[in-house]
């Protein structure tokens, strides 16, 4: 019973765990413009500040419920409401919040507004735990974006940041968007320009999957000598021999080799074979009628070769 | 102006006419079809893999069949029947589910009481790279290149599943190539085992495998999905249904589910697949010089697994002990045929020596290539996906 007892805590506590590692962690804060004079519109036709968002898992990622600030000690300032279907954003998607301190025009309008040297945070459900947080840096010119260089990376280290203004080829401002933008897939690429006869990604490969089985094989090998060694004491101890007592050197043969010769032996001597080939059984087999097996409505039996 | 009846029945009989199948042909449809027909002939009258070429000869009569488009019936036309089918190829759910069954079908004992064989199924992926690098020489990009080399795996589901994920347009190209092959490992496999091996080595008696416990056996698909899955994640879907598959019949309280898996449930998803894959192939992507050159590769990488599973074999032997050397007949059935790579291990070992019986031998390592050539497609996902 205490056993069972136990075995359910364990359960308990590992639900509760897988639970937390599914949390919101992947949620972070990716550009964000302080003073928007000529970038993107909000639904209403006019332009504030904002605050994007990305959700950096591969799962879609229900987002009402956690808070955005630009307090730490007021964590609650702007709750994401709940029931906007529009919360969940796709896996590697993006969501732009408007910083106009007009959260009565919609779920995404913050009740606060944004300025340089700020530090905005985004704090969990539990209102203790943040998610991400960025303080922007205080000379931020209007229309430039502070930017995550790769989209959520970095984590909260401002070097993982920097500022765009929109006009060089990569200082793009990407509201709802990719920081950058890929056009080929690098690792093939990589490949195709570094490893142009396949030979490196061979090896390389190879090599995996021979440690993988090598590993596995270990393993069993080991899993085996242990195996054997527990039926060896096993069998001693069926026959009332010690396995102290068991002299050195000497083996045990459990191959099976010798039981089948004793059982055919056996077979042979007793002419133990039962008598079913002898026996001729009828009964009568009773179906109840049902127009739904009658072979008369059936099609008709399925052709064999 | 009024339309009279004639005018009204010709304008309607016009465009009937312009939605049937006749009107809408184009000569690569023709071709399509006769491929069909001629896989479907392959598998009833030659009984080349027929509970996979009957689907996949069915499915691109399916596929083929001219139409207008907007009619919402093809393959490819959002929400059409065939294209919810179509999902788990596409989204790559249908072979982790032939997996299972696999899984529950599988007997490892041979393997586990002789774990060194895992090492054989391991030499016979050089099949898989050793394609790749003659795909990359014919001027395959990398991508496509590991997709069409995993046929060398001789797996059907992993080669859809890694096909799917890098290079979708072959995907029907490289499933029937596969298919194919492994129709043809009792043509491909014996004179390259008879040249790689002497008479010597092919009457090499190997040791009766020892008896493996239960436990072991359950120990064994729980151990091995987690240090394969450790080491190669992007092989989960298929490594971690194989051997959730396998603890089901092993465990022996859940008799139920594997039966269902190795029997229904796995028929039902190789009908979906064979068919959807099958109804995937159109002529567009289907007739090209590409697929040549991939039923080339195929047959390349048949050719480098099994002999490379062969010769490495002679090389184990080397540094394995006298009374523990093993016959190099067995390393062919390091590609994941299962079992008839192994059959054909046997009847050429029994060829030989009338009296010695290589097939539990052979499954070992025959069952390590299906472990085996999904690490390699989970490998190959992780540097080219």
């Amino acid at each position: 019973m205490k056993k069972n007892i136990l075995l359910v805590i364990i359960a308990v506590v590992a639900c509760a765990m897988t639970s937390y590692a599914q949390g919101r962690k992947g949620l972070c804060i990716n550009e964000v413009m302080v003073q928007n004079d000529s970038s993107v519109i909000d639904d209403y036709g006019l332009r504030h500040g904002w605050i994007e968002l990305y959700n950096s898992t591969h799962a879609p990622m229900e987002i009402s419920s956690v808070y955005l600030t630009n307090d730490k000690n007021n964590p609650t300032l702007y709750p994401v409401p709940l029931g906007d279907v529009n919360t969940e954003i796709p896996p590697l998607q993006h969501v732009i919040f408007w910083a106009d301190s007009e959260p009565n025009k919609g779920t995404f309008h913050v009740s606060f507004n944004i300025k340089n040297g700020e530090t905005i945070y985004i704090f969990d459900a539990d209102q203790k735990t943040i998610l991400d947080q960025v303080t922007i840096p205080v000379d931020l010119a209007p229309n430039t974006t502070f930017a995550r260089k790769i989209d959520g990376k970095g984590g909260i280290s401002q070097d993982a940041w920097e500022v765009r203004d929109g006009k060089g080829d990569l200082t793009y401002i990407t509201p709802s968007s990719n920081n950058i933008i890929v056009d080929t897939n690098t690792k093939v690429e990589s490949f195709r320009i570094l490893d142009k006869n396949g030979f490196v990604l061979t090896i390389m490969a190879m090599a995996i999957v021979f440690s993988a089985l090598l590993i596995l094989s270990i393993c069993f090998y080991i899993i085996s000598k242990i195996g054997e060694k527990i039926s060896k004491v096993n069998k001693l101890k069926a026959q009332g021999i010690e396995p102290s007592e068991l002299p050195k050197g000497k083996k045990i043969n459990d191959s099976g080799e010798e039981i089948a010769a004793i059982v055919m032996a056996l077979h042979e001597h007793l002419n133990a074979h039962d008598q079913e080939n002898t026996i001729l059984t009828i009964n009568k087999v009773k179906r109840a009628y049902s127009p739904w097996s009658s072979k008369i409505y059936g099609l008709r039996e399925l052709p064999r070769r | 102006m009024e339309q009279s009846l004639s005018e009204f029945m010709a304008g309607n009989l016009q465009t009937f006419w312009e939605m049937t199948g006749f009107y809408n042909a184009t000569w690569e449809h023709f071709v399509m079809l006769a491929v069909g027909i001629f896989f479907l002939y392959l598998a009833i009258k030659k009984d080349f893999e027929p509970m996979l070429l009957v689907p996949i000869g069915f499915g691109i009569l399916i596929g083929n069949i001219p139409f207008a488009s907007g009619m919402e019936v093809g393959i490819y036309e959002e929400g059409t029947v065939l294209n919810i089918l179509y999902n788990g190829v596409s989204a790559g759910w249908y072979p982790p589910l032939v997996f299972l069954g696999i899984g529950a079908m599988t007997d490892f004992t041979a393997l586990i009481a002789n774990p060194k064989l895992m090492l054989v199924g391991a030499a016979a992926q050089f099949g898989i790279f050793g394609a790749y690098m003659v795909a990359l020489a014919l001027g395959f990009a990398p991508d496509q290149a590991g997709a069409i080399a995993i046929i060398g795996g001789a797996d059907g589901p992993t080669a859809i599943f890694l096909s799917s994920k890098l290079a979708p347009n072959l995907m029907g190209a490289i499933a029937v190539s596969a298919y194919s092959y492994m129709a043809l490992v009792p043509v491909i496999q014996p004179p390259l085992m008879r040249l790689f091996t002497t008479k010597k080595e092919r009457v090499i008696k190997m040791k009766p495998a020892r008896a493996v416990s239960q436990n072991e056996k359950i120990i064994f698909p729980i151990v091995g999905l987690l240090l394969t899955c450790f080491v190669v994640p992007t092989a989960l879907p298929l490594l971690g249904m194989l051997f959730f598959g396998n603890l089901l019949r092993e465990c022996g309280v859940t008799t139920r589910l594997a039966k269902t898996a190795s029997n229904a449930l796995t028929d039902i998803v190789t009908i979906l697949l064979g068919m959807t894959v099958g109804a995937s192939t159109q002529a567009s992507e289907f007739l090209t010089l590409e697929t040549i050159g991939i039923f080339f590769l195929g047959f390349m990488a048949f050719i480098i697994a099994s002999s490379s599973g062969v010769l490495f074999v002679k090389l184990f032997n080397l540094v394995l002990p006298k009374d523990k050397k093993l016959n190099p007949l067995i390393g062919n059935a390091g590609v994941s045929a299962v079992p008839m790579s192994s059959r054909i291990s046997n009847n050429v070992g029994l060829e030989y020596d009338p009296s010695n019986y290589l097939l539990m031998h052979a499954m070992g390592p025959n069952v390590a290539g299906v472990i085996g050539s999904a690490v390699a497609a989970g490998v190959l996902l992780s540097f080219l996906g």
